[in-house]
């Protein structure tokens, strides 16, 4: 297999803030293939906006990257002069944005934006960006391209302000793109037009995806590979099928039990995850899921599980895995998912420990 | 589940709501529609960004005033209601909001913030009214304890269970839940559906959810009605109406959703829409939904006629010209599929939650 095109190793991001140092990425290590489309998943506050824009250069103050290595086709972005890395990004890496309205600018032309990314790095004159901007919205499906070229963002609806955008990552014909809760603005019915033309842009272009999404189920449709976030790390990682069929972290197996489904007979009642995410300042020892988890046992609550192999091509970092809970815990008749509740360790009514 | 017959809370006749935008122009957010509530029901209302849906939901709460048409709680006329009637008959019904970070006033207590109807309408006092503070914290999950403290010291699934306390604070009947869990993490939205549940069960609420999320919909109500443009185009029992939708907007929306299940994505067929949403200032002539409708005939029916909403089933309501073509649309994925990993598809029913202290009926099944 030839190496991959992004390697992000021991990623580790810190922000300073009055209140003391919030870990929000700790250890984060994964790997992207060329073409290949990544789902990053996790909750608000789990480090993957962080993640995606370590890689872009782009952590927001008070936060730094304080370790780790992000090497795209085996060079080091961290430790690269400032100038270097300004020849990638936005050439050979591109980022897409949640909210479109407010990552165009308002008072330039649709057209001149989706161009502006070639003249930034001298890979056409004027006249020649301009008409590949227009080439460029007829590929992402934006009718009427030339028409829409002329108009100002405001003048565009949500779907295809997002498919302006897409186009403008797409300019410099990158090899691979990040994409940042893409639809997480949009309508469903458009949600699922832009889920489409990615799929399409990445069979046609080749172009590597990384999205980055709270929605389990967008990730579904999207992607090959899924990474599962949680508290400033990487609690699960897997081929999108063993991920969503046989996931083995417990907070996986949670989160797909938690939302209700169409393609499923309706629930007397969700399951739930009780309990809040942890505070990054002062996270809790062992697993930091362990406050939360009703499978929790002993070494749990005082030492971190390692990410480790518990399939072929899928890890999880977790110390009892699914497969035990539901062979000696019964997991699939637990009633109770209070914390500790399936473990036989800790009563089910006990409170979680303190720090 | 409440029977078909029983007697409706609201009824909601030809309301509209137009709002002037520019010299002579209105834009129509809701445009003529009727409905009821029924005592005790969960009435979900969906449809995307703009259709009308948290308009409606605003006129029915009567924080704005209807352009025409008749809201009537209980048998009294809202809508010419004014002053001391309307101030007694609005703790009847009370209001969710979708931001939990801004329907807060973030200067005071939880306590104050939850107190403050109460305090509005002369209940209780003193003692007797931290009690029932107190008492109402503990109703949706929260500590006493937390009654001095301030909104920005909560997580927003916080704020949105001090955001209920308060809701149900003056023992409402009618609780409108405008978008109540969409602001919130996963695996708080959860928590807070199941919160939703517990506490009708247990005061015996009607609610009426407006949510864009179908299946979160699905989930909690009983009763579902689709909008598109200032109209209602769909409404049925929630099991009916996700499983042989009426109207082809409704078809297209189902088809649309994401499923978390990666095989099944692979094999979703997507209902396409032509275009775009049409603007409500000038809506198109005969069906709305023609411009961008598979089925539509135009030149033809429903470019010339507005379909009117009428039973197609059993209550079973659509405003289509061609209601019967839509199952040949394609067939949705059928629910009720286990789940591939063996051991999950034999989970037997969790147990109702601690909340709840009278053994209610259940929900129907799907489809029933």
């Amino acid at each position: 297999m030839s190496p991959p095109l992004l390697e992000v190793r021991d990623l580790r991001i810190r922000f300073f803030t009055e209140d003391g140092e919030v870990r929000a990425v700790e250890g984060v290590s994964f790997d992207l293939q060329e073409g290949e489309i990544l789902g990053i998943v996790g909750e608000s506050g789990c480090g993957k906006s962080m993640t995606a824009l370590s890689i872009m250069g782009l952590v927001p103050e008070p936060g730094r990257v304080t370790g780790g290595e992000i090497r795209f086709k085996g060079r080091d972005l961290l430790s690269m002069a400032p100038d270097e890395v300004r020849d990638i990004r936005g050439k050979d890496i591109a980022m897409i944005f949640q909210d479109p309205l407010s990552s165009l600018n308002p008072v330039l032309k649709t057209g001149f934006q989706v161009a502006e990314p070639m003249l930034a790095h001298q890979r056409a004159d004027k006249r020649r960006a301009l008409a590949r901007a227009v080439e460029l919205l007829r590929q992402v499906r934006v009718p009427a391209a030339e028409q829409r070229a002329r108009d100002y963002p405001f003048q565009l609806s949500g779907g295809m302000r997002q498919r302006a955008m897409i186009a403008m990552g797409l300019a410099n014909a990158p090899s691979m793109l990040i994409a940042d809760e893409p639809t997480t603005a949009l309508d469903v019915t458009v949600q699922a037009q832009i889920l489409d033309l990615l799929r399409t842009l990445n069979r046609e272009t080749r172009t590597a995806i990384v999205l980055i999404t709270h929605n389990l189920a967008v990730v579904a449709g999207l992607c090959s590979r899924v990474i599962v976030m949680y508290a400033g790390q990487i609690v699960e990682e897997g081929s999108v099928f063993d991920l969503f069929e046989r996931p083995q972290h417990p907070y996986t197996w949670l989160l797909l039990r938690s939302v209700p489904r169409l393609d499923r007979t309706r629930p007397e009642r969700l399951r739930s995850i009780e309990g809040l995410p942890p505070d990054l300042i002062a996270p809790p020892p062992g697993c930091r899921f362990h406050p939360r988890c009703p499978f929790r046992i002993e070494p749990c609550f005082t030492e971190p599980p390692p990410l480790q192999e518990v399939g072929p091509g899928q890890r999880a970092a977790c110390w009892v895995t699914m497969r035990r809970a539901h062979e000696e815990m019964g997991a699939a008749t637990l009633l109770d998912v209070r914390p500790g509740a399936g473990s036989g360790v800790h009563g089910p009514i006990r409170e979680p420990h303190r720090g | 589940m409440v029977e078909s017959g029983s007697a409706p809370l609201v009824r909601v006749e030809n309301v509209s709501k137009h709002f002037p935008v520019r010299l002579g122009a209105t834009l129509k957010a809701v445009d003529g529609v009727s409905f009821e509530i029924r005592s005790g029901e969960c009435l979900g209302l969906v449809g995307e960004s703009g259709c009308g849906k948290s308009t409606l939901g605003r006129l029915i709460a009567r924080l704005i005033p209807v352009t025409s048409g008749r809201i009537v709680f209980d048998g009294i006329d809202l809508t010419r209601l004014g002053g001391r009637r309307l101030r007694r008959l609005r703790r009847d019904f009370q209001m969710i909001f979708q931001d939990p970070f801004a329907s807060l006033d973030p200067r005071m207590t939880v306590g104050d913030i939850i107190a403050e109807p109460l305090a509005n309408y002369g209940l209780s006092r003193g003692r007797a009214r931290d009690r029932r503070v107190q008492e109402l914290l503990e109703v949706v999950g929260l500590s006493p304890s937390f009654v001095n403290r301030y909104p920005h010291e909560f997580s927003g699934g916080q704020r949105q269970r001090i955001g209920i306390a308060r809701a149900l604070a003056l023992q409402p009947r009618l609780v409108i839940c405008d978008e109540p869990v969409s602001a919130l993490d996963v695996s708080i939205q959860s928590q807070i559906i199941n919160l939703l549940e517990d506490l009708r069960h247990r005061f015996h609420l009607t609610y009426l959810f407006i949510a864009h999320d179908l299946a979160v919909v699905r989930h909690i109500s009983d009763r579902v009605l689709v909008m598109y443009l200032g109209k209602i185009v769909e409404v049925a029992d929630s099991g009916e109406i996700y499983a042989a939708p009426r109207h082809p907007y409704t078809r297209a929306l189902l088809s649309a959703v994401p499923l978390p299940d990666p095989r099944k994505e692979r094999r979703r067929s997507l209902v396409e829409l032509a275009g775009e949403i049409p603007s409500p200032i000038s809506p198109p002539p005969g069906c709305r939904f023609h411009t961008r409708c598979p089925l539509a005939e135009v030149p033809g029916i429903c470019s010339e006629q507005e379909p009117p909403l009428e039973e197609k089933e059993p209550a079973h309501l659509a405003a289509c010209h061609f209601s019967d073509r839509v199952s040949a649309m394609g067939a949705l994925e059928p629910p009720g599929d286990g789940p591939p990993a063996a051991p999950v598809a034999g989970e037997p029913p969790p147990r109702r939650g601690t909340l709840l202290t009278d053994p209610s009926p259940g929900r129907p099944a799907p489809g029933a």
